[in-house]
């Protein structure tokens, strides 16, 4: 491992290897498109050659390589040190996964080359990304990544691009604060590399810089008000696509970069004001995604909400500014990558066999597929945070840091936990208990292949490692990435909190009985918190889009499109009727007046006499 | 005596030679030559003047004195040509030709009249041009006017005398204005010669005669406005031209009202050079002129009545040239008023064209004449482009003359609204195109040919004018510029 490390060191070996091989990974297996099992192997090669290479780098100490070309403020520096290394092994390995996955899913299917493609293509901005030491060039690696889930939305719904529309829109405003934040962070610095970046104050002009690239960066992750694209996603989208993308490599990139941006390339301190920004936007994230996830009946949309909810907790883990927020940021991004990832995989197995994941008309499978179900239980209480799993672990680190910043925020966070407890309960009672309930057409239902169970079986193991072996895991990973020598693993110190945290769940576990007696069903459970007095008319509004930013920036762009129409009809107005019909009316006026009659021919003469008069003596007087 | 001095000699000697000639010889042997010979009377004035102009350029003298029947030596006649004069005789020469070459095909009866009218019209503006002073220039309007009335009413075309009758009413008018305003000045400075009348007459403070040189200028430009048809003493000016043989409109509108008028007009600022009130009314008046004479040329629907209105309108950025005050707004002002000249005497003799193909002039009995008159069609369109101020026609430059001087002398609102007011040139100019020329062919018109001819000459000796002088004319400039004029 040592050698290859060394051998990635020298030269222009580590960028290429570790974005060039993915992009060549994804050529292939899209030439491949027609042999299954060829395309197989060549996901297996290029996966596994991908961890390979990850791992090297970070078992070998990292290595730091700078391109011979360089202009612009635009340099070719790649660093694999500390957090880009610990990152780029965990997508490694999650992106293994979700690729061997994705090439069963997309058996028979045309668009599986395409999207492999595309999948292999962002893996390598991705790390990319990971490993830019300069901003620009890690901006670069980012807007490739943007393109890449443009084309795959796209290709999600030809006829109605709506998704890939709503998606470009929201990520490329994100994006384009982000782009602004970095210009205002070389303008403060004075250069634009990371590593010689050193913590800038956040004052005056700084201060702008530091907001607008934690709001690209947070925007990234889906935090609100850059969320509203998931949802429409995951109609359009499939479910591989909802996996890889919202479900994790965004959220690597997007807290990855605002755990940098809070750490190494701003000083931001507990208490300030950018520490409550973030705080504030991830409470509201996290309140408004759970909320929307309780009333859903379909499980790729309920997902989406927890992919956008479960942001609000990395984020109040950010913005704590602490070092056990950092922990707890990164651990619950990893564990969210894991398990969220996983539920993706499950319903998209679902899907696979039933044609759809909308609750109302298929449920009951756990009898039919034992593994999925399992391994949806296993995600589910790691999602929940029932103790034991890693949820638990990260959430309370979580509630740790949110408490020292404020008890506002701990509080927001336990209500999350119990809506998302209620709403997994929800969830995995209609889809796999009960009795079975199959749509039209459908007369039985098979387990899905080895393929696509084994990645959510791997990835259900390591949501149970990730919760049993903490320690490990924080030795491992969180103690290099962050440069911690303290330890934040094992169980929580503080009893009270655990408690709570028990008792919020066991609240969970009441209402959903109360809601199951209530309307005789799992997926009734949570009805008569969508109707109770009051939040009926807020999910009404919340559901139609009254509540979606994107839907008031379209109305405003409308609005004003519409202004500009008044003012573009009344200018030519101006010029088709207004003028020519002044010039032909004056012009008809005077016509009349020419009546060919001698004595007005006379008086007008001897008008214009006394007219010229008038003026010289208006002149001259 | 060199050429130079004998030059301004024939300007006088040729139309009366002419006019004897024509009287000589009896009418039944000269009918099928007389107008040939006013043609060629008029293109020996043309070409003489052209000479002379670049010979005063090259002597490098400001003007030519001489006496005609006796002579009373240089620097004293009572007789002088410079620059100015010289140019408008040039003009005057030219579109008397193009009149006679129309006239060739136009008039029928009394040809022999028609010579001798024109000759005594040429010799009246000629002599406007050569006089030093001020009453002098008086007769010869009235001798201009008199040979006007008389051709007009003998050539009428569509319409009865009506057009002479009021012409001749308002310039009754205009003789009263004059007269009083001249006898004004008399009392005042005790002469009428150029020498005599200088600004200094209005400064005389707290004098009661001074009033007097105010109230004359008033009753003179009244008068030379009328003469020149600036609006709002225009209203004539439509009327004569509709109701007169073509090839008369083509003198009325091409030269006797802008020797009649405007070189009158320009006369009064080049004596009372630094009047200011002079000049402002001068301006508003051209102002006024270009806005009523475009909008009422939009309402026309007979050829010639819209071409008259143009006439007006364009008088309008003479005076403004003139107003400017400047040596660059005159000659402006002067070049402008070739190239309307040419423009305008084209766009006649498409009239007369139309008129003797057709037997109408309403355009809107016309349409698509296009491929049946290319020639005229042709010769129409480049007057149109030149006359809205289109490069690289004359009127491009001469206008764009103008809005320099304007822009130079400070009167920057001038400009522009003269600038914004082109626009409405194009507009009536367009519509006419359209309904003469383009458009839908008119199944009534299958029949119809070509005009040929000295109409057909007219019209293309006048485009060739207007194309050229507009690829020469930076040329014009640079040798005017060494010249030391501008």
């Amino acid at each position: 491992m040592t050698g290859v490390a060394n051998w990635l060191n020298q030269g222009a070996a580590l960028p290429l290897a570790l974005i060039g091989l993915p992009l060549l990974g994804g050529v292939i297996a899209w030439l491949l498109g027609k042999r299954y099992a060829l395309q197989v192997a060549a996901v297996l090669v290029f996966g596994l050659a991908n961890i390979f290479l990850s791992l090297a780098l970070f078992l070998g100490g990292g290595a730091d390589v700078t391109l011979p070309f360089a202009g612009y403020g635009f340099e070719g520096h790649f660093v694999a040190g500390g957090m880009s290394s610990v990152l780029l092994v965990f997508t490694s390995v999650v992106a293994f996964l979700l690729a061997r996955y994705s090439v069963s899913y997309f058996k028979g299917d045309t668009r599986g080359g395409v999207f492999l493609l595309f999948y292999f293509v962002s893996i390598g901005f991705v790390n990319g990304a990971l490993l830019s030491s300069n901003l620009p060039v890690m901006l670069v690696f980012w807007e490739g990544l943007l393109v890449c889930m443009g084309v795959l939305l796209l290709l999600g719904n030809l006829e109605k691009p709506r998704a890939a529309i709503k998606m470009l829109w929201i990520s490329g405003v994100a994006d384009l604060l982000l782009m602004l934040g970095v210009i205002v962070t070389i303008r403060v610095s004075g250069q634009s590399d990371i590593a010689a970046m050193g913590r800038l104050p956040v004052e005056g002009l700084g201060a702008y810089g530091c907001a607008l690239m934690l709001l690209g960066a947070m925007g990234k992750a889906g935090a609100m008000p850059f969320h509203s694209w998931i949802p429409l996603a995951a109609e359009d989208a499939s479910s591989p696509f909802l996996a890889v993308f919202p479900g994790s490599l965004e959220k690597i990139l997007g807290i990855g970069l605002s755990i940098q941006i809070v750490t190494r390339i701003y000083d931001v301190r507990p208490g300030s004001a950018m520490s409550t920004l973030v705080l504030v936007i991830g409470a509201v994230t996290l309140l408004f995604g759970v909320s929307m996830a309780l009333i859903q009946k379909d499980m790729k949309r309920l997902l989406s909400y927890h992919a956008i909810s479960q942001v609000g907790y990395m984020l109040l883990g950010v913005g704590s500014c602490l070092p056990v927020g950092m922990v707890a940021a990164l651990f619950h991004m990893m564990n969210n990558a894991l398990y969220k990832s996983g539920l993706f995989l499950t319903a998209g197995a679902i899907e696979r066999r039933t044609g759809t994941t909308d609750l109302r008309h298929v449920g009951g499978l756990g009898r039919a597929m034992p593994v999925t179900m399992t391994c949806f239980v296993i995600f589910g209480l790691s999602i929940s945070g029932f103790p034991g799993f890693n949820g638990f672990f990260s959430k309370e680190l979580v509630f740790d840091a949110a408490l020292e910043s404020g008890v506002v925020y701990y509080i927001v966070a336990l209500v999350g936990a119990v809506m998302t407890a209620i709403s997994f309960l929800k969830l995995g009672g209609a889809a796999f208990f009960g009795t079975l309930r199959l749509p039209r057409g459908i007369k039985q239902v098979r387990e899905v292949r080895a393929g696509m169970y084994l990645p959510a079986v791997v990835l259900a193991a390591l949501c149970v490692f990730f919760g049993a072996g903490n320690r490990l895991v924080d030795q491992w990973l969180f103690q290099p990435a962050l440069g911690l020598t303290e330890s934040f693993a094992g169980w929580p110190e503080n009893w009270v909190l655990v408690a709570l945290s028990v008792a919020a769940l066991l609240l969970a576990l009441a209402d959903h009985l109360y809601g199951r007696k209530k309307t005789g069903g799992a997926l009734g459970s949570a009805d008569h918190i969508h109707h109770a007095p009051g939040l009926r008319q807020a999910y009404a509004l919340a559901e139609t889009g009254k509540l979606d930013p994107y839907n008031w920036l379209v109305a405003a762009v409308g609005g004003f499109s519409r202004v500009c129409q008044w003012v573009e009809n009344g200018v030519s107005w101006v010029y088709d009727k207004g003028v020519p019909g002044l010039i032909g009316g004056a012009s008809k006026l005077l016509h009349r007046g020419v009546n060919g009659s001698l004595t007005r021919y006379l008086l007008l003469a001897v008008a214009g006499f006394a007219g010229v008069l008038i003026l010289f003596l208006l002149i001259l007087l | 005596m060199t050429v130079l001095q004998w030059i301004p000699h024939l300007f006088l000697a040729l139309p009366m030679l002419a006019l004897i000639v024509n009287n000589v010889i009896p009418r039944a042997r000269i009918r099928t030559t007389t107008i040939a010979m006013s043609a060629t009377v008029a293109g020996a004035q043309m070409l003489l003047a052209l000479a002379g102009v670049f010979l005063l350029v090259e002597s490098g003298e400001s003007a030519v004195r001489f006496g005609m029947i006796w002579d009373a030596g240089k620097n004293v006649g009572y007789f002088q040509t410079d620059l100015v004069s010289m140019f408008l005789l040039m003009c005057v020469g030219m579109v008397a030709l193009a009149s006679a070459l129309t006239a060739l095909t136009t008039i029928d009866d009394h040809r022999g009249s028609y010579t001798n009218l024109l000759m005594v019209m040429m010799l009246g503006l000629n002599g406007m041009l050569l006089v030093r002073d001020l009453f002098s220039l008086y007769v010869f309007l009235e001798v201009t006017g008199l040979a006007s009335f008389v051709m007009i009413g003998m050539y009428k075309s569509t319409r009865d005398l009506e057009g002479a009758f009021k012409y001749l009413a308002l310039s009754a008018l205009a003789t009263i204005f004059i007269l009083t305003g001249l006898s004004f000045l008399f009392i005042k400075a005790g002469s009428l010669a150029f020498d005599a009348l200088t600004p200094a007459l209005f400064s005389g403070a707290g004098d009661g005669s001074t009033l007097l040189c105010w109230a004359a200028l008033v009753l003179l430009i009244s008068g030379y406005s009328i003469k020149s048809g600036v609006a709002p003493f225009h209203s004539w000016l439509p009327d004569a031209y509709e109701s007169a043989d073509t090839a008369v409109s083509i003198m009325l509108s091409g030269i006797v009202t802008k020797i009649a008028g405007v070189y009158s007009l320009l006369t009064l600022t080049r004596l009372f050079d630094g009047i200011a009130p002079l000049k402002t009314v001068l301006a508003l008046l051209g102002m006024f002129t270009i806005l009523v004479g475009a909008l009422l040329a939009l309402a026309q629907k007979n050829f010639k009545r819209i071409a008259a209105y143009s006439s007006v309108s364009q008088m309008g950025y003479i005076l403004l040239g003139f107003a400017a005050g400047t040596n660059l707004g005159i000659l402006a002002g002067l070049l402008y008023l070739f190239s309307h000249s040419a423009a305008k005497s084209a766009f006649f003799t498409n009239a007369a064209a139309l008129e003797k193909q057709l037997g109408t002039l309403n355009i809107d009995e016309m349409g698509g004449l296009q491929k049946r008159m290319p020639i005229t069609s042709g010769s129409s369109v480049v007057a149109l482009l030149s006359t809205a101020g289109v490069p690289p026609f004359a009127g491009f430059w001469s206008k764009l003359m103008v809005l320099l001087a304007l822009w130079s002398a400070g009167l920057k609102g001038y400009a522009a609204f003269a600038l914004i007011a082109s626009i409405l040139t194009g507009a009536y100019f367009l519509r006419l195109q359209k309904k003469v020329f383009f458009g839908k062919p008119n199944p009534r018109w299958d029949a119809v040919v070509e005009i040929t001819g000295g109409i057909r000459v007219s019209e293309i000796l006048l485009t060739i004018v207007t194309v050229a002088v507009g690829l020469v004319f930076p040329l014009l400039l640079l040798y005017l510029q060494r010249a030391g004029l501008i």
